[in-house]
């Protein structure tokens, strides 16, 4: 089991706007226990969406500067509906501010044209070296880790 | 505790802000929570509980928004519209509400422009001053 | 990947408040992808397992005949991240419950450090998805989460029914 909430990249703006698609499978293991009978994508799984769409935005307009990007709040982030195997889901994330270490934005989910999420947050991104220089070699790894990703969100 | 009514508009607007995500600037006197504030079902429920907590009052749900049962009833609404019978059953209901507008095209779906800003408001204000 | 992230409850105050714990261990598969090499407790992941902690309060609050999803986060904060061989404990609390819907306020901790507060508003959705199709039965609250309350339940009644025959 992987963890990668989004499976393609539909358009990009830098520092502005990012559109993303994830396609829900019932070979996703979790799906057997969410739930046993009505397996549903989970609600934060959905967030992780939205906040994997968001990174990647924030790493095309800094140029993979930073290797960690986290949440750093959500807010009001609303479930409307829900996600079944079989289904598609087009998140689109706009950004309202993008700086060197914090960003934020505001996004939302939809699948045949119905909203299932829509959420409001804000990114940190920084470097391990900055906390500790040793680390630097281990930035340099996810970054390498998270270009290669990027090659295959965008094949 | 005696709010007045610039008090209790504030600490409704700061309610507004944090559960809906809105600007404060968003939030004026004659702004409707679901269309101009993008309010739905679960946030009119977390928009209950916090007016609660910040009023120290108690709010039955049908209270602040009329019941279902009241829609569905065909002596209040027929056609998709409300009878003469059903705006009086309204402003007995929730009379925090303004309907002098709406009455003139009583669109059952049109209903949710009734709870505006201003709306409540108005029932924080009869809640606390018959606390 | 099973989808539960809790491993105990430490306290359980019917209709009040809760206290779960989770490890954070190297044997999660998906740590190695967030990030590799430097692995870390994704934030939606202490989410759910916030989510599950205040949703099983709700639910037990219920006597779980209620569907409790989770509808909303109010508001979810985070101050520092969590790694392999971490302990965190999660303490949620019901702010609010009526029959449509739960507010629930929560913190997690590493010890004494404070990792993040989430807000969260659970939905009981027999009570209020109009269209939305989903089964008859309860499928939230599985065989699973009983037995993470099994335990914490026995020995809570057997310590209240000591302060009650005290204070009797």
């Amino acid at each position: 089991m992987r963890f990668i909430l989004i499976d393609k990249v539909v358009s990009l703006k830098p520092g502005k706007e990012i559109k993303t698609i994830k396609s829900v499978s019932l070979a996703e293991e979790y799906l057997a226990d969410h739930f046993p009978t009505f397996p549903v994508l989970p609600g934060v799984l959905l967030l992780e969406g939205l906040i994997e769409s968001a990174s990647w935005l924030v790493r095309q307009t800094e140029n993979f500067a930073h290797s960690m990007i986290l949440l750093e709040h959500a807010k009001n982030v609303k479930y409307k509906s829900f996600l079944a195997p079989g289904s598609k889901i087009e998140y689109t994330i706009e950004a309202k501010t993008i700086e060197e270490n914090v960003s934020s934005f505001t996004g939302f989910g939809l699948s045949e044209n119905e909203r299932i999420v829509e959420a409001r947050f804000g990114l940190r991104h920084f470097n391990l070296a900055s906390q500790n220089a040793k680390l630097a070699v281990v930035d340099a790894n996810i970054i390498e880790n998270m270009k290669k990703r990027w090659r295959l969100l965008n094949s | 505790m005696a709010m007045s009514r610039d008090e209790i508009f504030k600490e409704v607007q700061d309610v507004l802000v944090d559960a809906l995500g809105v600007d404060d600037d968003e939030v004026t006197t004659d702004a409707s929570l679901m269309g101009d504030l993008g309010a739905e079902s679960i946030d009119f429920l977390d928009i209950v509980f916090r007016l609660e907590k910040a009023f120290g009052i108690k709010i039955p749900r049908e209270e602040l928004f009329p019941a279902e049962s009241l829609m569905n009833n065909p002596e209040f609404v027929s056609k998709g519209k409300f009878t003469e019978k059903g705006l009086t059953e309204l402003r007995v209901k929730i009379p925090h509400t303004d309907i002098s507008t709406f009455k003139n095209n009583p669109n059952v779906n049109k209903l949710g422009d009734l709870f505006t800003v201003g709306a409540i408001v108005k029932y924080v204000e009869t809640k606390l001053n018959a606390a | 990947m099973r989808w539960i992230w809790i491993d105990k409850f430490t306290e359980f105050h019917s209709g009040k408040s809760a206290v779960a714990v989770k490890n954070v261990t190297l044997a999660e598969e998906h740590l190695h992808d967030h990030f590799p090499g430097f692995p870390v407790m994704p934030e939606t992941l202490m989410i759910e397992a916030m989510a599950q902690t205040a949703g099983i309060l709700v639910g037990e609050a219920k006597n779980f005949t209620e569907k409790v999803i989770l509808a909303k986060i109010k508001k979810a904060v985070f101050f520092d991240y969590v790694k392999p061989g971490d302990t965190i404990k999660l303490k949620a609390q019901i702010e609010s419950i009526t029959p449509e819907a739960a507010s629930t306020t929560g913190r997690i901790t590493r010890e004494e450090k404070l990792i993040a507060e989430i807000d969260l508003m659970f939905s009981h959705i027999d009570q209020n998805l109009a269209g939305k199709k989903f089964p008859e039965e309860n499928f939230v609250f599985t065989g699973m989460f009983e037995s993470l309350l099994r335990d914490v339940l026995i020995s809570d009644a057997g310590s209240s029914k000591e302060a009650s025959e005290q204070n009797g």
